[in-house]
């Protein structure tokens, strides 16, 4: 109540601020009658006591600043003077207020749109319960080794078992369907889980309900949120429906909550369908039984007041119990309890990677502080007459600091604006990033609450650190030179600055990033120019998954087949096939093999699986090196196989392998041809093995989970092909959906997206922190020309040549510069070392970049000292020399 | 004759007007007159330091101020103790008891 009374009454005085006067005025009026009246009581005579008492009054104008000190109203209104000055002095120098917003909004966006990955990624809990009672539940092996996922019988013993845990469920992390209920059949992703997801949740459903315990095998279906808006425009009248989900009527029971993607951050399911369900959707279902097959993820709920760790312990005892019990398949394993939101098994090299290019950005940061901090430095140093008369006016350097500092605070928070303008601009450039995979995800990144909060910290402490020095620098001019109007803080003798230091920081570290860029720059076009093995140009893709609408693999084969013959009559179509998974998708179906009669191979045993048709090797454009392709092979005769180059070379030693046998396990495939080397995961990959098998042969025993694409090697109109091609595939089967179209040339530049996403990071960088260099460089040189300007003059009348004054001011400039690349160029080398596994076919030494960056620099170096010694050289000495 | 009149001793200002104001509602200058005549012309307290510190208090609702005519006739502001006053005089004289014993302790020792 205090407080507010006293709010309100500061309000009030500097509402009514004449009234408040005239109040103080009348008292102490009052105050010096009654103080007259008293001494004249006492004898004094009128004049006597007058005197006295005006004495003892003092001044009627200390007493009046006093009085208001008191309250907080005094220290509010003169901040808003100091403010009001500030702004009027900001708008009179345009140009340094664009330049310092400019700067410390790219050193912020740099920073804010690093951490909006960390805010997505690492810090934001799924829209549920009290995510901090949720845990992730593992599976661990050899006596606690991290981290597996978990068969079902482990789940259901947990649950049924333990006392710290309120509730254990599972989901199948990805499942594809074709869901009707809009005008096309559409593949879409979604998550297979126990009845007690959502309960185990706890999430607030958008509309309808979570799964019933009893609906284990129902089939009943949750949509996810954004799927619900965008298919059925937001209706809730959808719950309740029935809808059909790969040729089964399932019923919607509820929509997710807002922004739900299960607890994967990654990941992006658009369905949740309970887990006894999957055998109708896939036909790969693992057995529900099995205690080895680990494909579930767990999550879990602690019971109020356990903590992780108690519950970690009681899962040391029922496994321990369940080893016992099941000692073939349960011995050595154990289950662990993590942290939610924690990514698993990429979560250290998700964090290093953030960690390094936080450090590139807080360097760009760093940068512009110290171009903002020379900037302030000069005007600083041009203001050091205002400070020096205001001071000897009796300002207080507290005050002239206060006021200091509110400025660069104030150009702080402008900057801060900006920043966050930037980076909404750069997260949403960042987000066009794909990663060349079949499968859902979502990478994409924005502006939230907690980046906004990041940026307005980190633009207020570049403030006051850019703010400070040239502050108490500023509030301590060195009074008689400063008054005389000349320069106060230079000290003399001295054979650097702290503005040259500043200087030299800036081009050192912008050195370091170019150099990087430029390593990453050329990185990128050379894995562009990588021979990946096959055709980049010229093909145009669409899956199909005839799993997904209740084929069997007879029907199946026919069907893919008909569908081939279809594509081959389109016009400009030269030749069609189909396969289950294109190249570079970052990695597909791989197995351990062996071959027979034939030494231990050569390296690893894995080997990369592609199943084809007829015609892939002539459509995709990898040469055949002897034998035959893949033909339309009879599903019954014994599996034949195409093998490339470096297959035979692990496996066969160089000898002919055609005729051999080799093992998948227990599945014989026979070699009919050999294939040369591509590359299968990804484009800086060494060369793997790759086994192409055929659709027809395998489909059967081993379907793909990613569908069927159907391949085509065309000439024309990509827009108008890939029309008929749907339109072909619908005469075929209407229901059928398809996904994933694109061309090659799409999937080649989504397959170079770590090089180019760290070469876009890094020249953005660079350029920006190149840019912040030559500006302060500028900064500082043309500050010392105006410095020196009396000295050139002099000079210049005593028979120096403009071109002579030029070339001094120049050398002045380019000796800073040269500095830093002294420092700098080692530093770079230091740090292109460590970027060397994720360069492609360049060397960290690149001799080109360690070249050209350098030149570059001291190119704009030149440009940067050139101008104001230009001006320099059109002092007029006369002039000048009057200026005293 | 008492010595020259000394300045008050730091942060006892407050305190020494809730006092006086205990007995009855007075204006500024019988405030000060009041302290100088109970200190026997110890303490003078002038219009700079009282104003202020009056105006403080009544910020903290100690003391309530209201416009009155004094026996002159002339306006004037008289300060009232508040129940909230009441207490931070009791509170303060209490302390300030505690201070004053420990000093003395300290200077007997």
């Amino acid at each position: 109540m205090g407080l507010f009374k006293s709010i309100r009454d500061g309000l009030n005085a500097l509402h009514n601020k004449r009234g408040r006067n005239r109040q103080i005025d009348e008292e102490l009026e009052s105050f010096l009658g009654e103080s007259i009246n008293e001494k004249m009581r006492r004898g004094m005579t009128a004049e006597d006591a007058i005197r006295a008492a005006r004495a003892e009054v003092g001044s009627v104008e200390v007493v009046k600043h006093k009085v208001w000190n008191a309250g907080w109203e005094s220290r509010a209104e003169r901040l808003w003077n100091d403010l009001r000055y500030t702004v009027r002095r900001l708008v009179r120098m345009p140009g340094l207020v664009i330049v310092v917003l400019l700067s410390i909004g790219i050193g912020v966006a740099a920073n804010a749109t690093i951490f909006s990955i960390v805010s997505k990624f690492l810090l934001q809990s799924p829209p549920v319960g009290e995510p901090a009672t949720l845990v992730s539940v593992v599976r661990t092996y050899d006596h606690g080794r991290c981290c597996n996922g978990l068969p079902l019988p482990i789940v259901k013993d947990v649950q049924a078992q333990t006392q710290s845990l309120s509730g254990v469920a599972a989901y199948y992390e990805l499942v594809p369907v074709a869901m009707g209920g809009g005008s096309k059949p559409e593949r879409v992703w979604g998550q297979a889980a126990t009845a007690n997801f959502f309960d185990v949740l706890a999430a607030t459903m958008t509309a309808g309900r979570g799964f019933l315990a009893t609906e284990d095998k129902s089939p009943v279906i949750v949509l996810g949120y954004r799927l619900w808006q965008q298919k059925f425009g937001g209706d809730a009248g959808i719950v309740g429906k029935p809808l059909d989900i790969s040729g089964h009527v399932y019923t919607v029971v509820g929509i997710a909550p807002k922004g739900f993607r299960g607890l994967d951050q990654v990941l992006d399911p658009q369905f949740w369908v309970p887990l006894g369900d999957l055998p109708d959707l896939t036909a790969k279902s693992p057995d529900p039984e099995s205690r080895n097959i680990q494909w579930l993820r767990g999550v879990a709920r602690l019971n109020p007041g356990v903590s992780r760790e108690t519950a970690a312990h009681e899962m040391e005892v029922i496994t321990g119990r369940l080893a016992k019990a099941h000692p073939d398949s349960d011995k050595n394993t154990g289950v662990a309890l993590l942290k939610l939101g924690s990514l698993g098994r990429d979560e250290a090299a998700m964090k290093m990677f953030v960690l390094a290019v936080s450090i590139v950005a807080l360097m760009v940061l760093l940068i512009a502080c110290a171009n903002v901090a020379n900037l302030l430095l000069a005007q600083g140093a041009e203001r050091q007459r205002e400070m020096a008369v205001r001071l000897s006016l009796g300002a207080t350097r507290a005050q002239l600091l206060r006021q200091l500092l509110l400025e660069s605070l104030l150009l702080a928070l402008g900057g801060g604006v900006v920043g966050v303008l930037l980076s909404m601009w750069a997260t949403y450039a960042l987000s066009s990033f794909r990663l060349p995979v079949p499968i859902a995800m979502d990478l994409s990144v924005r502006v939230d609450w907690r980046v906004l909060v990041y940026a307005f910290v980190l633009s207020m402490i570049a403030g006051v650190v850019c703010g400070f020095i040239p502050a108490w620098r500023a509030s301590r001019p060195t009074m008689p030179n400063a008054l005389k109007g000349e320069e106060a803080l230079a000290r003399p003798g001295r054979w650097w600055s702290l503005r040259g230091a500043l200087v030299v920081t800036q081009i050192t570290l912008s050195l370091v990033l170019l150099c990087a860029s430029g390593l990453f720059l050329r990185s990128l076009r050379s894995a562009a120019t990588i021979d990946v093995g096959f055709r980049s140009r010229g093909t145009v893709m669409m899956a199909i998954d005839p799993q997904l609408h209740k084929y069997t693999p007879e029907r199946a084969v026919v069907m893919l087949r008909s569908v081939r013959e279809k594509m081959v009559g389109l016009p400009g179509v030269m030749s069609a096939t189909v396969t289950d998974g294109v190249p570079l998708s970052m990695g597909h179906r791989s197995d351990g093999f062996d071959v027979p009669g034939m030494p231990k191979p050569l390296g690893e045993n894995i080997v990369e699986l592609y199943m084809i048709a007829p015609d892939y090797f002539e459509t995709i454009g990898i040469p055949l090196l002897s034998g035959r392709g893949i033909g339309d092979e009879n599903p019954d005769a014994p599996k034949v196989a195409v093998v490339n180059e470096e297959f035979v070379r692990r496996f066969f030693q160089g000898q002919n392998p055609i005729g051999h046998t080799a093992n998948d396990g227990d599945v014989p495939f026979t070699i009919v041809g050999v294939a040369k080397n591509t590359k299968s995961r990804t484009i800086g990959e060494d060369q793997r093995p790759v086994l192409y098998r055929s659709i027809n042969q395998s489909i059967a025993k081993d379907p793909s989970q990613d569908g069927y694409t159907v391949m085509v090697r065309y000439e024309g109109d990509t827009s108008a092909l890939t029309r008929a091609m749907e339109h072909e595939i619908h005469a075929v089967d209407p229901a059928l959906a398809i996904f994933n179209t694109t061309t090659m040339e799409e999937h080649m530049r989504d397959a170079l997206f770590l090089p180019r996403l760290v070469g876009t990071l890094f020249t953005v960088f660079g350029l920006a922190g190149v840019l912040l260099a030559a500006v302060g460089l500028y900064g500082v040189m043309s500050y010392t020309v105006s410095r020196r300007t009396k000295e050139i003059g002099v000079r210049m009348a005593l028979g120096a040549r403009a071109a002579q004054v030029q070339s001094m001011i120049v050398r002045g400039g380019m000796r800073l510069a040269l500095v830093s690349l002294a420092i700098g160029l080692p530093l770079a080398l230091a740090a292109a070392r460590l970027t060397t596994s994720l360069l492609y076919g360049v060397q960290p030494w690149d001799i080109a970049t360690f070249t050209l960056v350098p030149v570059l620099l001291i190119a704009v170096a030149l440009v940067a000292c050139w101008i104001p010694s230009r001006r320099a050289s059109h002092v007029d000495p006369m002039a000048a020399l009057r200026m005293e | 004759m008492p010595d020259q009149p000394t300045d008050l001793i730091q942060g006892t200002l407050e305190m020494l007007v809730l006092k006086t104001l205990a007995l009855e509602p007075l204006h500024g200058y019988g405030i000060a007159l009041r302290i100088e005549q109970i200190s026997q012309g110890a303490f003078r307290v002038n219009p700079g330091s009282l104003l202020p510190a009056l105006s403080r208090m009544e910020r903290a609702g100690h003391v309530k101020g209201e416009w009155r005519a004094t026996e002159n006739n002339r306006r004037a502001r008289y300060y009232a103790l508040t129940a909230k006053g009441r207490k931070a005089l009791q509170s303060e004289t209490e302390n300030w008891g505690r201070q004053i014993a420990a000093i003395n302790r300290i200077l007997e020792a």
